[in-house]
């Protein structure tokens, strides 16, 4: 007696109710993504009021450090005791001082990466070396009219830490983070 | 010889969707990854392109202020245009300023009145609700186009410490 064997056929898992749900799914999960991480800076208006009166004398001048952002290049004021140990270079009469920090091409900047970012880093590690106190990481910019904002924010990374160095906490080494952002030249 | 082919009966054609499942998997995933719950958001627009900046630290919420290249926003609501002037310093170029009959010195009349009322209406919370959390502290988000000069920039700041916000957060997009 001959038995006759049908083929087996697999059945096929029903995937018709996971594809509904996951069709669901990616609209809701679309309109929650997010495409582009978003952080803020901090800034502060420049503080007014009396100068704090203490009894001691503080042994040394506080840092009262500001960046003047001009379309040359940035200067570093009120840290040339540490910047220039031989004495702040000569300056012929009626020149204005070139900046501390020129472009990288010279003449005026074209570009946010033509500013150095990195010589600023370095130069700002000196001062912190000199100011290691928390009170003092205060840095005050000072651009000029036609500084364009990325130029500003590229300035506010460069003093607000060094990735180059590690720092106490394991990352990058604090700077200046606490930004003041001055008129500038009215 | 013979034309007559054996006719089988015809299955239902089953769509194969394995491979569907396989996509939508991985989209699944993906965009799981990317879900957020910020509690700002941008409109990401060719007027209003943001820097990009190393900083770390989360946005939080706060009355926003847009400054884009076309006008100034106030949580949403327009509050004035910029406008195009000739360049002083470049011949035959022009930038973009507020317009000089709308404001008064470096004050900005117009964004001056909104900041006001979100100061007053943010003011009246806090007393109100009587809690620190939602006590008045000034602080404004500031999304601002990369490209703008300080000179908008710093007048927009100024009205806003007029209108007793003084704590300002730059938004601006995380450095990968």
């Amino acid at each position: 007696m001959a038995v006759q064997r049908r083929i087996q056929k697999a059945e096929d898992l029903n995937l018709v109710p996971i594809m509904n749900l996951v069709t669901i799914l990616i609209p809701f999960l679309i309109m929650a993504a997010q495409f582009v991480q978003l952080a803020v800076i901090d800034s502060t208006l420049p503080a007014i009021g009396a100068p704090s009166t203490s009894d001691e004398k503080p042994d040394k001048p506080p840092l009262n450090l500001s960046l003047a952002i001009t379309d040359r290049g940035v200067t570093v004021m009120g840290a040339d005791a540490i910047l220039y140990p031989e004495g702040a270079p000569e300056v012929a009469e009626g020149e204005t001082r070139p900046p501390t920090i020129p472009c990288k091409s010279g003449g005026a900047c074209t570009s946010v990466e033509d500013y150095d970012w990195t010589k600023l880093t370095a130069k700002l590690n000196l001062v912190k070396d000199e100011y290691p106190d928390e009170e003092d990481a205060n840095v005050i910019l000072v651009p000029d009219n036609q500084i364009k904002y990325e130029v500003i924010v590229s300035t506010m990374d460069a003093s607000r830490d060094d990735p180059s160095k590690p720092g106490s906490d394991g990352k990058s080494r604090m700077l200046f983070p606490n930004v003041v952002i001055a008129g500038g030249a009215m | 010889m013979s034309l007559n082919k054996a006719r089988r009966p015809t299955e239902p054609a089953g769509l194969n969707i394995t491979s569907m499942m396989d996509m939508m998997t991985i989209i699944l995933v993906f965009l799981l990854k990317s879900y957020s719950t910020q509690d700002i958001s941008i409109a990401p627009s060719e007027d209003l392109e943001l820097p990009v900046s190393t900083v770390q630290k989360a946005p939080e919420m706060a009355v926003n202020v847009v400054v884009s290249k076309k006008n100034i926003v106030v949580d949403g609501v327009p509050v004035l245009s910029l406008e195009k002037a000739p360049d002083p310093d470049n011949p035959g170029q022009s930038r973009l300023q507020i317009p000089e009959d709308q404001k008064n010195g470096q004050l900005i009349d117009a964004l001056l009145d909104e900041l006001s009322k979100k100061a007053d209406t943010a003011k009246n919370i806090g007393a109100q609700s009587g809690s620190s959390e939602h006590e008045f502290k000034g602080r404004l988000l500031i999304q601002c186009d990369k490209k703008l000069p300080f000179e908008i920039l710093r007048q927009v700041m100024y009205t806003a410490g007029q209108a007793q916000f003084s704590e300002f957060k730059f938004v601006v997009y995380k450095q990968e």
